[in-house]
């Protein structure tokens, strides 16, 4: 384990500063004051500038498609992030967090996990976003209720949460920063551990009785030959993960249960009249809205 | 061959776009105050670590990340769904989505962390609201037709 080196430090730095700024900036005001075009314009460039910073960390993945679509992948992915927090009009919000499932489901397809990359935009972008958006469509608001236009401690939040990113961005850099020619990887990878010869090396006889063979992901194929990914990955679940499925069946089983429990409307019980009013009807005011 | 070798350049390059996913959506949550929003911010947290989980998956050569990645999947829809039935409640005892109405649930002792009193007044864009201009079909309504002039809420 190396340390980092001045340049690189002097960059994460800079990704922090830059990002704390312009988030801040682009954040609501505390009071849910107006900020103006050119304050907003600041921040998205100071933003801007901290999400390009984060381009050159990134290695490009082999040959020009995955790359030029890796950094498409990655820009939109950090880019709707961005936008999905500052925006004011919650819809906004949901459209852009949408934006962010699909592109890391593009990045999924890239490491190879066609059948999650399936699965997050069908459960993500299929069914939560638009249940969400049920929801915001019943509250109505348009960005213009004091909760929308004003934010909980914008300074001292992006300060806290930029630290943390710039922590881990500081921790993997300097991890991938101890490659030399000797050790191309500074962590090791199981897959070559399972390689070795389990006779003579005992760690190798260690790892292939952890990793069993259902449990491996298929050797690359030839060109025009595809590895059987789905029917892998079904093999692995129902055998060596066959209890974890049965649980996160119950735990669905269980929230579907809750939710309904939760969410039924219950009409008041009023001992002078028969049938009591609607519930929520009766409260006060509208709080907050405008 | 239509693979090529995940180094651990690869597999950083992941991690830092987890990293970044996961740090934005802590920033959401800590900063928004719509319900809503906040929920969203927390899934964006999720999504973040399953690109972690998935590249660690691809870098070991098992299938370990992926169902972890699946099982985490579960987990986010039944959040979603206990969530959004809790946030309908919420919003039928107030009408509203404001989370720092419920700063009564707070721990005892710790001061009231939002003074919404000083807030200025949502100030409308000038002007009606621009709608799409949708082409005439059918019978013409017998009411004579009257331009929209109010902005809506």
């Amino acid at each position: 384990m190396t340390l980092l080196d001045t340049r690189d430090f002097g960059w994460i730095l800079a990704i922090v500063a830059l990002g704390w700024v312009g988030m801040w900036l682009l954040l609501p005001h505390r009071h849910g004051g107006s900020r103006t075009t050119r304050v907003t314009s600041v921040g998205a460039l100071l933003a801007g500038i901290a999400l390009l910073l984060f381009l050159p960390l990134l290695t490009p993945p082999g040959p020009l498609l995955p790359t030029l679509f890796f950094y498409a992948f990655s820009l939109l992915s950090l880019i709707g992030a961005v936008l999905m927090i500052t925006a004011r009009d919650p819809v906004y919000s949901a459209l852009w967090f949408a934006t962010v499932v699909l592109a890391s489901s593009g990045l999924f397809l890239l490491a190879g996990a066609q059948f999650l990359a399936a699965g997050t935009v069908i459960v993500y972008a299929g069914a939560i976003i638009v249940t969400f958006l049920f929801v915001l469509m019943l509250a109505q608001s348009h960005g213009q209720a004091i909760y929308d236009r004003s934010a909980r401690r914008p300074l001292a939040s992006s300060f806290t949460s930029l630290l943390l990113l710039g922590a881990l961005v500081a921790s993997i850099v300097a991890t991938g920063s101890g490659v030399t020619e000797e050790t191309p990887s500074p962590v090791v990878s199981v897959n070559d551990l399972v390689k070795g010869d389990p006779a003579t090396e005992p760690v190798a006889l260690v790892a292939a009785t952890a990793v069993r063979e259902t449990a491996r992901l298929p050797e690359p194929h030839e060109f025009g030959q595809r590895p059987p990914h789905v029917a892998g990955l079904g093999g692995t679940l129902f055998t060596d993960h066959l209890l974890a499925v049965e649980v996160i069946g119950l735990l669905l089983f269980i929230a579907l249960i809750g939710a309904v429990a939760i969410a039924t409307p219950r009409i008041p019980v009023r001992p002078d009249r028969s049938n009591g009013s609607a519930p929520g009807s009766s409260s006060s005011a509208p709080a907050g809205t405008a | 061959m239509t693979d090529y070798a995940f180094s651990f350049d690869q597999l950083s390059n992941y991690l830092i776009l987890g990293a970044a996913l996961m740090s934005l959506g802590m920033l959401g949550f800590l900063s928004r105050r719509n319900l809503i929003v906040m929920f969203l911010s927390a899934e964006m947290m999720l999504q973040g670590t399953a690109l972690t989980l998935v590249s660690f998956s691809r870098f070991h050569g098992n299938w370990t990340g992926q169902v972890f990645t699946i099982v985490m999947l579960t987990v986010a829809a039944s959040e979603a769904a206990l969530a959004l039935a809790l946030i309908l409640v919420l919003f039928n005892r107030n009408r509203s989505l404001d989370i720092s109405l419920w700063q009564g649930l707070r721990e005892s002792g710790l001061p009231e962390s939002l003074d919404t009193d000083k807030a200025e007044p949502y100030v409308p864009l000038p002007g009606p609201e621009s709608y799409p201009n949708l082409t005439p079909s059918g019978v013409e309504p017998p009411h004579p037709r009257q331009p929209w002039e109010q902005r809506r809420g």
